[in-house]
């Protein structure tokens, strides 16, 4: 079942590459190809035993025998829920291009379903070397999603992202031979732990660049401004939680030492992207601009929990991983649908769009409140258990998390206010009309998903991690650590 | 009993749901009775809540009510679960009962305004919230109930979003609620690290006197900003540019009140944070003082109501940091009753004069709405706390208990009583300037009055309900003589201080007296002019501007994080980060360029270039080996 999750994109993107296929029928494949995934992991889900924990669906066929390289894949209990945004939302942004209409169609909708089925297999992925060539195989489709469908500002993104990614990736790659090599397996689920701090670090600087974190996001404002809204939407959406997921599943589980020894300079760089991100989102000029800053500040959040290493801090940042993942494709598809209308993102130039477009200012106002974190929504339960996780690590973070979601509150209502209140702006013309039904039908279950959420939050926060072992000692290796272990590296 | 309390909780948030699923397809009198019908429904659940309660035994009436696991990690969880205690069912009364004629009375109010059905939707979503904080079984519910409430007081304030200034207020409202939601949230961090566990129950289990100090602390910041009292007050008189309904269920029936009710509901943290409770009786006194000082001079009629509403709350932080808790619920309740009507019958005259809101062009309505001005006389006896109006038989209480708290008490009560004879003066100065003297030009040329249909019977009818229970509502409770109140809050909060008979007849008495003056003054001043009102330009200006905390706050807070997030994006972001990236991608062209220059294309080099490789190949295996 894992495989099919991977394959059946992957065979689509083929056929649609290989037929001659129209534009409406190669969208209309591909969208009914992202459609099957999703019904899939419903599948998936349904079936999964939440009580056992452990590896489920998992898969192993030897590849390479000598290096001890295996095709194996699986997924645990907090990686279903990650598959199960990157299908939900790849098939969001599929349904939105195809109703929005890029050109050439074949290539564009080859490389989306290529693009979901690399992300699948990095969160599905038990095997080092595997991971690396999902990880690589995610980036091959963004360089060109980025780079050929984007704004005019495009080659310049693309020259950035290029550049940072190559760059986390040769020191990842350096970081899986050489642990791999020595472990004599590159197998996730044998390898055992490693105390090797350059190791680490080659790990953590991929991750902390296609996070991004603090200060590594140099490609962040250009590839999110310049590729079309769907692209940036899966960037922040999904990508970006492949990288949290390396930092949770290879940086803090393969190395407790290590992630010991470094937390109080990692959880600053997250604290620092977290108030950094939100500062600036505050006074970013444009639409995208808020949310690719916002996304800045959310990586911070989430990062914040992953390392604190413990039960809250591990299963609220899996839960706002999800959360964030809809939110910002939400946000992006928005940015995109607004931008369709006015032809600029640019908040000084928006505003008033709520007279007349109720659909718009319902969709808008929803995402957005939920988007700061408002109480009860499923956003908050997240921070929440976040900042109670990182709270026990001390006291300080949590104060600069509290603050940040002051903060997050100043920037979306500044957004939601720039876009939708006072009176209307120069580009917001008549002409600019209400959501049409088929962009209703691509938001509306994103915020179904996220409405949902929020009345039953533990529906992810309680069921990441296997319910009788305490999240830390999955986290601190999937195999079983002696007791003192765990609580000498993780506590 | 249990049923009737999630019917009080859900029936609010259904019809908000459906009101915004159905849009146009739902008539907008449609949404306004659907909106009215749930808060109806939510006080008949409320009702049999009480009626169930009443039957049990004193100390059976406690019931928890979980529906599912709403939020858990590792082994802390929550479950989305109802309380039904004396408490929470009082308030569930106060808010779904007073909120239920609020919303009915905008079926009038809003009749006509093009978006009422958002409108009803946001009203039914701000009583869900609130019944939400109330009725939540645990911390982090009444924190998401909490949260909600900012949420729907921001939408609602905001809700005439073309004016930039109602766009601008309900910002301000949302974010200092949000620094109150953040220091509770910080509270419970604490006590999670502490107990594991959010539940009421475990409020007890926390000991230590450092972490109960902070915790206390973090609560009485959320309390403080959400019941606007100093110093996190700027948002309340701002709040005045939502309609007035909103005004009036913000300031009766929700919202303001969850302040005094989390201190009542979390008052054994409190109570073993002794000078926590001190902060909060004095910060309560504080702004009692102040709001009444700077009612004197306001000039719009909704500002004076919102300021005298900061001024009451103060009375019930006053009472619920003393510790007499009973004394506090039961003011919160009178003032729910004389509040919503001061909002509702000022309301009907702001109507009636097409919007108008400055009292200087009001005068003279007395002639032409006579039975609004008795509403008007009615709650502002109440207000003030005359015999036998609900106001007195409430505020007194708490005056007498602060007598019964050493030397600081002292202080409180002399402040207290000092804020009676404010009451006085800048209600009636109210009272006077818009029913009394000579009818004002402006008031000749614009009023106009309602007619009986739907929309003067949905106002003239809410109005007089409240009406009566302003009149009534008092004589629940009268400290000496009969306290139900008090007997009924007991098993939850027993009270800390036992005034005596003499302290509750020397506060009634001296409170009277001083409130009598007060109205006496005013009517010298604005009703009889019999004295011409005294001119001091320092202290008018710096009435006028609120004590100047609007204009401390931009400078402490607004322009530091304007400016350091200017800085940030012109000294870090674009020349060290996104610089940064420019000059590597210059380089690696340059390293490039370099490396082409050596691609000359000449057979030549080529052959030189592998000839000389292999001959240092060669050189290094001879030595190597």
């Amino acid at each position: 079942m894992t495989t099919l999750l991977i394959i059946l994109p992957l065979a689509a993107a083929v056929v649609i590459w290989v037929l001659p296929l129209n534009r409406v029928s190669a969208g209309s494949l591909a969208l009914l190809a992202a459609l099957a995934e999703v019904g899939i992991w419903i599948q998936m889900l349904a079936r999964f035993d939440f009580g056992r924990g452990g590896l489920q669906f998992s898969q192993h066929r030897s590849w390479f025998s000598d290096l001890h390289v295996s095709y194996h894949v699986g997924v645990y209990a907090f990686s279903v829920w990650l598959v199960g945004l990157t299908v939900v939302v790849m098939a969001a942004c599929i349904a939105y291009a195809f109703w929005a209409g890029r050109e050439k169609a074949r290539a564009y909708f080859g490389l989306m379903l290529f693009l979901d089925a690399a992300i699948v297999g990095v969160f599905t992925a038990q095997d080092l070397l595997l991971f690396y060539a999902f990880f690589e195989a995610m980036m091959i489709p963004l360089y060109v999603l980025v780079g050929v469908w984007g704004g005019p500002g495009r080659i310049g993104a693309t020259l950035k992202f290029v550049i940072y990614t190559m760059a986390g990736s040769l020191l990842m790659l350096a970081s899986v031979i050489v642990y791999g090599l020595s472990k004599n397996t590159f197998d996730l689920t044998q390898i055992g732990t490693s105390g090797s701090t350059w190791i680490f670090l080659g790990f953590a600087a991929a991750f902390a660049i296609k996070a991004p974190l603090f200060p590594f996001h140099g490609w962040l404002p250009d590839a999110y401004r310049e590729s079309s809204p769907e692209v940036s939407a899966v960037l922040s959406g999904v990508v970006s939680k492949a990288a949290v997921y390396g930092f949770l599943r290879i940086g803090v589980a393969k190395f407790p030492g290590p992630t010991h020894d470094l937390r109080p300079l990692i959880l600053a760089l997250a604290a620092a992207g977290l108030v950094y991100g939100s500062l600036l989102a505050f006074r970013a000029p444009d639409f995208r601009g808020v949310v690719a800053y916002s996304s800045l500040a959310q990586m911070g959040l989430i990062t914040f929990g992953v390392f604190a290493v413990n039960d809250l801090g591990l299963t609220g940042s899996v839960l706002q991983m999800v959360n964030h993942g809809l939110i910002s494709t939400t946000l992006f598809l928005l940015a995109g649908m607004v931008e369709r209308r006015t032809t600029t993102g640019e908040l000084g130039r928006l505003g008033g769009m709520a007279r007349g477009r109720p659909v718009l200012a319902t969709v808008l106002m929803t995402t957005g409140i939920i988007a700061l974190a408002v109480p009860l929504s499923s956003a908050f339960a997240g921070e929440f258990l976040i900042l109670a996780g990182v709270f026990q690590r001390g006291w300080g973070w949590a104060v600069v998390g509290a603050a940040a979601m002051v903060l997050a509150a100043m920037y979306m209502l500044r957004l939601i206010s720039a876009v939708l209140h006072r009176d209307p702006g120069p580009a917001v013309t008549d002409a600019a009309l209400d959501l049409r039904p088929a962009e209703l039908g691509v938001t509306a279950p994103l915020i179904a998903c996220l409405l949902a959420l929020s009345a039953w939050p533990a529906a992810i926060s309680g069921h990441s991690f296997p319910r009788n072992v305490a999240a830390v000692d999955v986290a601190c290796g999937f195999q079983k650590l002696p007791p003192s272990n765990v609580h000498f590296y993780c506590r | 009993m249990i049923t009737g309390a999630w019917i009080c909780l859900l029936s609010p948030l259904v019809a908000a749901i459906l009101v915004t699923l159905a849009g146009t397809r739902l008539s907008r009198r449609g949404a306004a009775y659907l909106s009215t019908a749930s808060c109806f429904a939510a006080f008949g659940g409320a009702l049999t809540s009480f009626v169930g309660l009443l039957g049990e035994h004193e100390h059976e009436r406690h019931h928890l009510s979980t529906a599912w696991t709403w939020i858990q990690g590792g082994s802390y969880r929550s479950g989305f679960a109802v309380l039904v205690d004396p408490l929470s069912v009082m308030m569930m009364l106060i808010v779904s009962g007073v909120g239920a004629l609020i919303v009915a009375y905008s079926i009038g109010y809003m009749d006509g305004d093009s978006e009422e059905r958002r409108y009803f939707a946001y009203m039914s979503l701000f009583v869900f919230s609130m019944l939400l904080l109330v009725q939540g079984g645990n911390l982090i519910l009444l924190l998401a109930g909490w949260g909600m409430v900012g949420l729907s007081s921001y939408l609602l304030i905001g809700f005439w979003h073309e004016r930039p200034s109602a766009v601008a207020a309900a910002k301000k409202a949302f974010v200092m609620n949000a620094i109150g939601d953040a220091t509770m949230a910080l509270a419970l961090f604490l006590l999670i690290q502490k107990t594991g566990t959010l539940s009421f129950g475990a409020l007890n289990a926390a000991h230590g006197s450092w972490v109960v100090n902070l915790v206390a602390l973090g609560l009485l910041g959320g309390a403080v900003a959400k019941s606007a009292q100093l110093p996190l007050h700027t948002w309340l008189p701002d709040a005045m540019e939502g309609p007035t309904p909103v005004s009036a269920l913000i300031h009766a029936a929700t919202m303001v009140t969850a302040g005094v009710y989390l201190i009542v509901r979390t008052h054994v943290i409190f109570e073993a944070a002794p000078k926590v409770q001190d902060v909060a009786a004095g910060l309560g006194t504080a702004t009692l003082l102040l709001a009444g000082l700077i009612a004197l001079a306001q000039v719009d009629i909704k500002r004076v109501i919102a300021y005298s509403t900061m001024s009451q709350i103060g009375y019930m932080f006053l009472g619920a940091g003393l510790g007499a808790y009973a004394n506090g619920m039961f003011h919160l309740m009178t003032h729910a009753f004389f509040k919503a009507l001061l909002f509702m019958a000022a309301g009907i005259v702001i109507h009636a004069l097409g919007g108008e809101q400055d009292m200087r062009k009001m005068g003279g309505l007395a002639e032409r709405m006579p039975r609004v001005r008795l509403a008007f006389f009615i709650a502002s006896l109440a207000l003030v706390g005359i015999f036998p109006f609900a106001g007195f038989f409430s505020k007194d209480s708490i005056l007498a208990a602060a007598m019964n708290h050493g030397t600081y008490g002292y202080i409180l009560w002399v402040a207290g009583l000092a804020g009676t004879f404010l009451t006085g003066l800048y209600t009636f100065r109210m009272f006077f300037l818009v029913f009394g003297g000579e009818q004002s030009a402006f008031v000749r040329e614009h009023f106009h009055a309602l007619k009986r249909d739907v929309v003067g019977v949905s106002m003239g009818a809410t109005v007089a309900v409240l009406t009566v229970l302003s009149l009534i509502g008092g004589w629940i409770q009268w400290a000496p003589l009969w306290h139900p109140v008090e007997t009924w809050l007991a098993a939850v909060a027993e009270p800390l201080v036992s005034p005596t008979n003499w302290d509750e007849a020397i506060s009634s008495v001296l409170a009277l007296a001083l409130g009598l003056s007060g109205i006496g003054v005013a009517w010298l001043l604005y009703g009889a002019r019999r004295v011409a009102v005294p001119h001091v330009p320092f202290w008018q200006r710096t009435l006028e501007r609120k004590f100047y905390f609007d204009e401390l706050y931009d400078a402490l807070f607004y322009t530091p994080s304007v400016f350091v997030a200017n800085a940030f994006a012109s000294w870090i972001e674009r020349p060290l980060i996104l610089g940064s990236s420019r000059e590597i991608g210059e380089e690696t062209r340059d390293l490039g360029g370099v490396f082409a220059r050596l691609q000359t294309g000449l057979l030549r080099t080529y052959a030189l270039a592998i000839a000389s490789s292999l001959a240092v190949l060669a050189i290094v295996f001879v030595a190597v080996k």
